[in-house]
């Protein structure tokens, strides 16, 4: 026990965490790779290894012949205590290399609240936290991921931003600053030249300046090459793009511990609340032929006994039927189990359902999001009651007994008749229930109702709205509880504080920088993890940088203000984003993009959008 | 087909549930003719002869692994290791007959070696091991299937010889439980009054009575 590393291992909970070494890593010799990457997740190695985009660029990195990528995550507090007492060096699970002897350290940026996790895991990375005070052997910290749209409260951390699909801009990232270093160029100039690369942004090439009233006035480049907007990266063929036919298997159970596989990227439902279904737009499907032959590399590489289709909307998926059926039929042999998650009310056919239970029964959920039509409406949600109840008499009469919805409180223009609604679609589940006829159902009916609170989202078109505020959020909370005090149905719900901050966030400005800084300072940390958020820390951060969450999450935006991403393009036009507002004042839905054009923006490229043509 | 598979040092921090998922998942990988059991959820119902506690080394664990046919010893054992990582290897494999006695069952006790390191804790704690077998009783806090129970663990100490910085053990187990090294070394710190130190435990084996009443290992046994 010599060793210092497997001396903690000894200390710690969950040591399997911190090992490494599961089946389909990759271990290249460290010494010989021309340029090391250490791809971090801001978050425990449970949540990490559940993440697909992880694995994809993960296996993208170590196929270049130069590169080697290697994987770090969060510690939990006891090994951080453990680290920090020791004073060892937050290390790569692959070789345990510290992570300051990269050449770059990548962060892939899920969540708001796990923003000061990144500034931890840099600084027990022995990398200075702030990106001004990095010297030249220094990493390069790079980030991307969703909340890389929303780059300006990471300002002063992060190098470069990669925005929008990472499987090729990793790839061009990661060679120009490999050649940066064998030229020899200064830290600045490779930031410079990355900077060139569409769909790269380097924040230390701007500056922002902001209004008496605290809003933004302008960001302005400092340099002739930093680009006035940034243009997301848009994978255009999912069939021809790279996606692992192995992937690590972890020892230790995980979240999402089976084969996820991406059928299709991007969602033409136009939800209006939904930044992902904005972000990653326009919809691409993998063929049926490509899916099956990455599923049975998966299975015959992991020996995964379950696979999960993933996407935004699986049950839009073109082939959705002729998909399943191949795959049991693959499968079935290896008595491979097949979920199908994130399924929609309205395209969930009974067909399909039936096909689900051939080998497993996997769990219902539905996101009717609102409780009545004319709200469903406002948000574009187009789900009816009806829907909803053919389809969980179906189910129900098929065997299921639990089933899952979720709602979101705090909508633009809620009002105490909505939230009644959400109780009156859990009774009416109930109800359908038990009009089943008794030998026909099976017994121990569980309706679970979760409402998370509304978060305004850049590029939706909601952006400007304000979020409740914590006390509003609470009374609603309260409310809902009484009335779904419904039998057979338990009702979760989110801590508003935590919503507040995720939209101060998502909103951000780079002042926010300033806050996540201050936070960090005083013990923020694991922000996600209910036990350890600290919204009293989260307040005084805020006063001590004389900033207010008001200003960010609980403001109703001007349409002509400047926005803190109005840089970054996105494809989709603020005009869209505009006219759906204005719609969804009115209660006026828009049709799904596969059945008419709905000139988001992204039409403007021909070609690029599977929906539209 | 029962299997005789190493745990290594890299994966001793790899829980029993764990090792077998990991064991199940390998099987799949091999593609050798397992058996799954029947019902919603078919899957390869392994049975290991005991289970080894989270960071302890194995050197000789045994599980049945059940097949759909009967495969070749040998070219069971490489395909199985093919789908293994370095650090969980089998050793041996044989085809039991149907009616075989399941592992558990035959399990009475595990030999171990402990590598308390040159430490002066360790040093005091090793001391007591002989005092210790002088005494008839020693009650200790023993977790049990219902929580925690107070047991005496004396009897559960087969042998025990010191070698320089290395403790081997036979430890018994009961159709109550075993003795885990770990309390055995958390009582020897108790009885030197130091606090407890990391060390390093390895399964030698797991040890089954032969008829004449001698304890073997489970591969002689089987074998035998």
């Amino acid at each position: 026990m010599r060793d210092p590393i497997e001396a903690l291992l000894e200390k710690v909970e969950k040591p399997a965490r911190y090992t490494g070494n599961e089946m389909n890593t990759q271990v290249k010799p460290f010494h010989q790779a021309e340029i090391t990457f250490a791809f971090c997740f801001p978050d425990t190695y449970e949540v990490a290894m559940s993440h697909l985009g992880m694995k994809i660029l993960y296996g993208i990195l170590n196929d270049l012949p130069y590169a080697l990528c290697e994987r770090c995550c969060m510690p939990w507090v006891d090994m951080r205590a453990a680290l920090k007492k020791e004073k060892l060096p937050l290390f790569s699970l692959e070789s345990r290399t510290p992570l300051h002897m990269f050449d770059i350290v990548g962060f892939t940026l899920q969540y708001e609240m796990s923003y000061t996790n990144i500034l931890e895991m840099l600084s027990l990375g022995g990398i200075p936290v702030k990106a001004a005070q990095r010297g030249q052997d220094d990493p390069i910290v790079v980030a991307g991921g969703p909340c890389a749209f929303t780059p300006e409260p990471l300002h002063a951390f992060i190098d470069a931003f990669m925005i929008g699909d990472g499987e090729e801009v990793i790839v061009e990232v990661t060679q120009a600053l490999l050649e940066g270093k064998k030229q020899g160029l200064s830290r600045q100039e490779r930031l410079v030249k990355i900077a060139s690369i569409e769909g790269v942004y380097v924040p230390s090439l701007y500056e922002a300046s902001y209004h008496a009233d605290g809003t933004l006035q302008c960001l302005r480049p400092l340099v002739p090459q930093a680009k006035s907007r940034i243009k997301k990266r848009i994978v255009r063929d999912l069939n021809a793009a790279y996606y692992p036919s192995s992937i690590p298997v972890p020892y230790t159970q995980i979240v999402h511990d089976r084969i996820m596989l991406e059928i299709m990227r991007g969602c033409t439902r136009g939800c209006r609340f939904c930044q992902a279904g904005m972000l990653y737009r326009p919809v691409r499907e993998r063929s049926v032929e490509r899916l099956v032959e990455l599923a049975q590399a998966l299975e015959g590489n992991t020996g995964y006994e379950e696979i999960s289709l993933s996407s935004l909307s699986s049950g839009d998926y073109s082939c959705l039927s002729e998909l399943s059926q191949k795959l049991m039929e693959k499968m079935e042999q290896k008595r491979v189990s097949l979920s199908l998650p994130s399924l929609r009310v309205d395209s969930f056919v009974k067909d399909s359902l039936a096909e689900t239970r051939r080998v497993k029964k996997s769990g219902l959920t539905f996101a009717p999001e609102a409780g009545t039509q004319r709200l469903r409406d406002v948000i574009n949600k187009g789900v009816t009651e009806e829907n909803l109840l053919t389809t969980l008499r179906h189910a129900f009469e098929q065997g299921w007994n639990s089933v899952k919805l979720y709602f979101m409180m705090g909508l633009p223009t809620e009002t105490l008749e909505d939230l009644e609604g959400i109780a009156k679609l859990a009774q009416a589940a109930v109800n359908t229930y038990y009009s089943v006829p008794k030998e026909k159902r099976m017994k121990g009916l569980r309706v679970t109702c979760s409402a998370s609170v509304f978060v305004p989202k850049p590029f939706t078109p909601f952006q400007w709205c304000p979020q409740d505020t914590v006390s509003q959020v609470r009374e609603k909370q309260q409310a809902l509880r009484k009335l779904l005090a419904i039998r057979g149905v338990t009702f979760h719900w989110h801590e508003s504080t935590v919503s507040q901050m995720e939209a101060c966030f998502a909103v951000g400005d780079r002042r926010m920088a300033d806050v996540l800084y201050r936070a960090w300072e005083l013990g923020c940390l694991l922000d996600g993890w209910t036990e350890h958020f600290h919204y009293d820390l989260w307040l005084q951060a805020f006063a001590d940088c004389g900033l207010d969450p008001a200003f960010y999450a609980h403001r109703q935006r001007g349409m002509d203000e400047v926005l803190p991403w109005d840089h970054i393009d996105a494809g989709i036009s603020k005009s869209f984003l505009q006219r759906e507002y204005q719609k969804a004042l009115k209660g006026e839905t828009t049709v799904d993009c596969r059945q008419g054009c709905q000139a988001c923006g992204l039409h403007k490229t021909k070609g690029l959008c599977e929906a539209c043509g | 087909m029962m299997v005789i598979f190493e745990k290594g040092f890299a994966l001793r921090h790899i829980g029993h549930l764990d090792l077998m998922r990991t064991m199940q998942r390998a099987l799949r990988r091999s593609n050798l003719p397992i058996a799954y059991s029947k019902g919603f959820s078919p899957h390869v119902q392994l049975s290991f002869a005991a289970p080894l506690s989270v960071g302890i080394v194995g050197l000789r664990e045994a599980m049945d692994v059940p097949l759909a046919e009967p495969v070749e010893e040998e070219a069971f054992l490489a395909s199985l290791n093919e789908a293994l990582p370095p650090s969980l290897q089998a050793r041996k494999a044989r085809l039991l007959e149907d009616g075989f006695p399941s592992l558990m069952a035959l399990v009475a006790a595990s030999r171990y070696t402990l590598e308390a390191g040159d430490g002066p804790n360790a040093q005091a704690a090793l001391a007591q091991m002989q005092p210790f077998l002088t005494l008839d009783t020693y009650m200790a806090m023993r977790k049990t299937k219902s929580g925690e129970a107070l047991c005496n663990i004396r009897p559960l100490v087969q042998e025990a010889h010191q070698e320089g910085d290395k403790l081997h053990l036979v430890l018994k187990a009961t159709p109550q439980g075993s003795l885990k090294p770990g309390l055995l070394m958390k009582c020897l710190c108790g009885m030197a009054d130091v606090e407890e130190f990391p060390f390093l435990a390895i399964r030698e084996e797991i040890l089954c009575r032969d008829s004449g009443g001698k304890l073997v290992s489970i591969e002689e046994y089987v074998h035998g």
